[in-house]
């Protein structure tokens, strides 16, 4: 460790480190700053100058948000994002493995156009789409619906299926060829032999789904109507309604604001921590092959 | 011929996905049927798509063309057909010429800035001969990317609050600027603070391709010109440069889509436009026409939109003519 410090403190380092430095600290401070209003009290928040570390940290607006059932919906927006997203996450990863073996190992009339048919739609312009989607969504009666709302996310899956196919091209084939020798039927080839050399590219894209998902606002804003039934994130940018009720409490607004901030931010911050080879695997999977 | 060795001679950067596509409406007639199972493991993903990617797509395209209002059942449907009139109307609409020039000017500050930035912040991670440090260093430039966009505004909007948030207290009490500006509050200054927040969320992200794209440049080049006396400066614009240049052409592609920006200002400003409608991009305007205001008109909205959506795709396309290297 003295070493390494030793060694940033050279000049051609000096440079690089600190102006690294700064760039850590503008990228984590409104991190930092939520989590901290998150824990003050009423009087520490409106102080004249904030500190960034509560001086008697309080989990008053967290007990606030979660039990006070009457003026908070956070616990149900909490249970439906993870609902949408589970069935999103889940539906888009098995189709796009699905399509991605099929387009990758399958030989049938018409594969290469429909793939490329498939890429060439993410760069026609959307125009309108989002009204012509809520006209489908009324027209299905998918509108107010976890599971409408969740199957559209999970259609958007080009680059799914662009991934899953690049990563069953990179796996031998012999295995499977040895399988289906040995007699077994395309399904048993595809989900005991093809599936699991695949895992890679479907924790990739199950990630990405995943934090699309969790921070969709258009649509989640435009096809849910009640506020009980809205995602976290589209519900955490409209509590503003607390002010009123709060004149009295021993608790702030702004402080029970900013700890719903911390929940909807929280899950994706452990996924990331947890898993971050798999974005830069899922960038140079992704975005630089196409 | 199979299509398997197709794609094996192929792969898909060297031949464009267009030329891709056609070759293959080509050669459909002369293909054989093949594995049909090949259909039944596409199928599922291919309806998906087909009536909820697909299907928006050839409506929302339709419905620029139409007198369509949400709440006049007499305009749904497919009767509404009004030729060019929304465009005509467009032209005399002095909100959505004002959009526009909202929208254009956001991202002519925003595209250079994000590309700096993240150009610099590549540049200097990877620098950083400590494989541990180097780590932290990119995890903590990509945090703010990973960041739910609503949940980021609402934060800023925190941080920007004129009485109680963290950036002004700093700015008077740290810096010691007496007037520090009313980020949220005041015409000039509402753009700025989107550009600030939209520049912070995007630029780990274009850093960390750049970043990979410093890597994959093979590290003999910069020991050779290190030989022949190249300094950083040089060795800058000579060899990190021009082995970017594949990058640039994604990032900049991907820059196209800023112009369409609408959810950032929707919540950091409260769905309003901000203050004297400072931050009232064609995007949000066609939100707000669809969705907020009087007969909900879908049709002229769809219209924006459209004009919106070919223009940043002309944008992207000039990118990828100029930049576009030849490849073998």
């Amino acid at each position: 460790m003295g070493n390494v410090i030793r060694r940033s403190l050279r000049p051609e380092n000096l440079v690089v480190n600190l102006s690294l430095l700064l760039i850590v600290v503008v990228c984590l401070l409104p991190f930092l700053w939520s989590v901290s209003s998150s824990l003050k009290g009423r009087q520490e928040l409106f102080e004249t100058m904030p500190s960034l570390f509560p001086r008697d940290p309080i989990l008053g607006n967290y007990q606030f948000i979660f039990t006070r059932r009457d003026m908070s919906m956070i616990p149900l927006n909490m249970f439906n994002s993870f609902k949408v997203t589970l069935i999103a996450v889940v539906v888009q990863t098995t189709l796009a493995t699905m399509a991605g073996y099929a387009f990758a190992r399958m030989e049938f009339k018409g594969r290469d156009l429909l793939f490329y048919s498939l890429i060439l739609l993410i760069f026609v312009p959307r125009a309108g789409g989002l009204m012509a989607v809520y006209e489908l969504m009324d027209f299905l009666d998918l509108r107010n619906n976890h599971w409408g709302l969740a199957l559209l996310y999970a259609s958007a899956m080009s680059t799914a299926v662009f991934i899953m196919k690049q990563n069953f091209l990179s796996v031998p084939r012999e295995l499977e060829e040895s399988a289906v020798i040995e007699g077994a039927n395309t399904w048993q080839v595809f989900l005991y032999v093809a599936v699991p050399l695949a895992k890679g590219g479907m924790v990739v894209v199950a990630l990405f789904e995943f934090l699309y998902v969790w921070g969709e606002y258009l649509m989640a804003r435009t096809l849910i109507d009640f506020p009980e039934l809205q995602t976290l994130s589209v519900a955490v940018s409209k509590v503003t309604g607390w002010s009123a009720l709060f004149t009295s409490s021993a608790f702030s607004t702004y402080g029970a604001e900013a700890a719903a901030h911390v929940v909807a931010m929280a899950p994706v911050i452990l996924i990331f921590i947890l898993m971050q080879k798999w974005f830069i695997r899922g960038l140079t999977d992704g975005i630089l092959k196409m | 011929m199979t299509t398997m060795q197709n794609v094996e001679r192929v792969p898909a950067q060297q031949r464009s996905a267009w030329r891709e596509f056609l070759y293959q409406v080509r050669t459909l007639r002369s293909q054989r049927w093949g594995n049909l199972w090949g259909y039944v493991f596409v199928a599922p993903a291919l309806i998906l798509y087909l009536i909820f990617q697909a299907w928006p797509i050839v409506r929302g395209f339709y419905m620029a063309f139409s007198d369509y209002r949400w709440i006049i059942p007499e305009t749904h449907g497919w009767s509404s057909f009004n030729g060019l009139a929304n465009f005509r109307e467009m032209a005399q609409d002095e909100t959505f010429w004002r959009s526009l020039w909202i929208a254009v000017k956001f991202t002519l500050f925003y595209v250079p800035a994000t590309l700096i930035l993240a150009l610099f912040v590549a540049v200097m991670i990877s620098k950083v001969k400590n494989s541990k440090l180097a780590g932290f260093y990119r995890v903590v430039s990509y945090l703010p990317v990973i960041l739910p966009v609503p949940v980021a505004m609402v934060v800023w909007r925190s941080i920007y609050h004129n009485e109680f948030g963290y950036l002004n207290h700093f700015l008077e009490r740290v810096i010691g600027i007496g007037d520090p500006p009313n980020w949220l509050g005041s015409p000039q200054w509402a753009l700025t603070a989107v550009l600030i927040v939209t520049v912070w969320m995007s630029f780990g992200q274009q850093a960390l391709l750049f970043l990979i794209g410093i890597y994959n440049i093979n590290i003999e080049q910069y020991e050779a010109a290190a030989l022949d006396g190249a300094g950083g400066w040089a060795q800058f614009r000579h060899i990190t440069m021009p082995g970017l240049k594949p990058i640039f052409v994604i990032v900049l592609v991907l820059s196209a889509g800023v112009l369409g920006t609408t959810v950032e200002m929707m919540v950091l400003f409260n769905t309003g436009g901000g203050p004297a409608e400072a931050v009232l991009t064609t995007g949000l305007y066609a939100f707000r026409t669809a969705f907020e205001v009087g007969d909900m008109r879908m049709g002229y909205a769809a219209a924006m939109s459209l004009v919106l959506g070919v223009i940043s795709m002309l944008l992207s396309g000039i990118v990828f003519r100029l930049l576009r290297t030849e490849r073998a």
